[in-house]
């Protein structure tokens, strides 16, 4: 009897540890093994709070600040949302009633629209039937979902578009510049990249002048003090809307509304209007969890980048690598 | 009877929990999480890159004699030192038990989720992962 309840305490011990460095781990890894386990949950996406919930900070002009306070560190800690479709948000601003049903069935069969990496089941659009589908923009998510996206842009190394810059996991920071009328964001990841957000009130391009770009053009206004508005246009197509392989056109136009309701959390909500894909606009939400006294390190995804070397079409033709000229015999693989 | 429980549950919140996760490209369609291996051999190369670090081993066959050149992926740099690593953790000639999912094109490549060196088990930032 002692025995085995000094085993029991011993498993539970190891138990206990073993979780806790896990959770470090994920933590450390951009908050994204706890996002995910939050996000099967269907909620908003609430970051894990290790400390007390303090008020946001401000700037002197009374708007909300998205960044540090003087004296601290710290950085936003992305989570990893590789399916954009399971955060789509109704007027309440909760997830869809029957993405939440969706989730329970995938619970219960494992895999379908839940399913993902390390060998999970993916279901394709027909398993996602609240999205507004055109059946061409069907059919390539069908592409995506039975190849388990082997095609997405980042894994070339090429930057997200739009919203999926809020949900690659490495950490970013925002950086308001009230007196010059801009804000930055800065990536640690996702190819180190930055955006810069207008905020002196101007018009977008028109037309030509408009030149499609991967992170788009971006105009920002302060609808409240707690409330920041930016609009993007000029998207170009070389990126997905998420891992799973949403595609978009360079029609989407993205509403974004940025609120931090505490020191912790940034609230991300991103209204998606593609006419070019999806028959109707659709919005998404999620959360974002502020990491105490992190940095961002530097991250160039291009340095030693294998997975592009070795990419193979679904002819077994290399994507980069040199192609066959007529007469010359096809590589018989790069690997 | 219980002892054997407590084991269990452990290894079950062992194996479910070591959710690392770092984004770059799509693990499943390049391994195979069906696919574990484990396996003893001496480091030949190590590449402290992103967006991934590979190591190299040679791996003798107990049986053949033979010895192959298996590429190993990691993380990237960033997540490997967050979970303990630096750039001179690993060196050429090095012993190292590596465990994590063979690639899916048979070649000799796998996707480190741990390794095993000097009695230390270390993460390895694997790109395989629970995803949303």
């Amino acid at each position: 009897m002692t025995k085995s309840l000094r085993s029991a305490l011993l498993g539970a011990v190891a138990v206990a540890v073993f979780s806790s460095s896990a959770w470090v781990l994920g933590a450390q890894q951009g908050g994204a093994a706890g996002a995910a386990g939050e996000a099967q949950g269907g909620g908003r996406g609430r970051g894990r709070q290790s400390g007390p919930v303090t008020p946001a900070p401000r700037l002197p002009d009374g708007t909300v600040n998205f960044g540090r306070v003087p004296g601290e560190k710290g950085v936003w800690a992305v989570p990893y949302i590789t399916n954009m479709a399971m955060r789509v948000v109704g007027k309440d601003g909760q997830v869809l009633p029957e993405i939440q049903q969706a989730q329970a069935a995938a619970r219960a069969g494992g895999g379908g629209a839940r399913g993902g990496g390390g060998g999970g089941g993916r279901g394709g659009s027909k398993s996602e039937p609240w999205m507004p589908w055109m059946p061409w923009s069907a059919a390539v998510y069908d592409y995506n979902s039975k190849n388990e996206s082997k095609y997405d842009p980042e894994g070339y190394c090429l930057p997200p578009g739009g919203p999926r810059m809020m949900a690659t996991p490495y950490q970013m920071e925002i950086i308001q510049q009230p007196e010059h009328k801009r804000i930055f964001m800065i990536f640690e990841g996702a190819t180190h990249i930055w955006r810069e957000i207008y905020m002196d009130g101007r018009k977008f391009p028109e037309g030509e002048e408009l030149n499609p770009t991967y992170l788009g053009y971006s105009v920002g206004r302060w609808e409240n003090p707690d409330t920041l508005v930016v609009e993007n246009k000029g998207f170009n197509e070389n990126s997905w809307l998420d891992y799973f392989g949403h595609p978009h056109t360079d029609k989407m136009e993205v509403v974004e509304r940025w609120t931090r309701p505490n020191k912790q959390t940034l609230h991300y909500e991103a209204t998606v209007t593609d006419t070019g894909a999806y028959t109707r606009p659709f919005t998404m939400a999620w959360d974002i969890p502020w990491r105490e006294g992190g940095e961002l390190p530097e991250y160039i995804c291009q340095e030693n980048n294998r997975y592009l070397n070795r990419l193979e079409d679904d002819l077994g033709q290399p994507i980069f690598g040199p192609r066959p000229q007529p007469g010359q015999k096809p590589p018989t693989g790069t690997r | 009877m219980r002892t054997k429980f407590a084991v269990v549950i452990a290894g079950l919140v062992l194996l479910t929990s070591a959710r690392t996760i770092v984004a770059h490209h799509s693990f499943s369609a390049e391994f195979d999480a069906n696919k574990p291996f484990k396996m003893t051999g001496t480091v030949t190369k190590v590449e402290w890159m992103n967006p991934h670090t590979f190591f190299y081993i040679d791996v003798k066959d107990e049986k053949t004699g033979k010895v192959t050149n298996w590429a190993m992926e990691m993380g990237s740099p960033n997540g490997l030192m967050r979970a303990g690593w630096s750039r001179n953790t690993m060196k050429a000639g090095d012993v190292v038990e590596v465990e994590g999912s063979l690639a899916k094109d048979g070649s000799p490549t796998g996707n480190a989720r741990s390794v095993m060196m000097n009695g230390k088990r270390l993460f390895a930032a694997s790109s395989q992962g629970n995803t949303q």
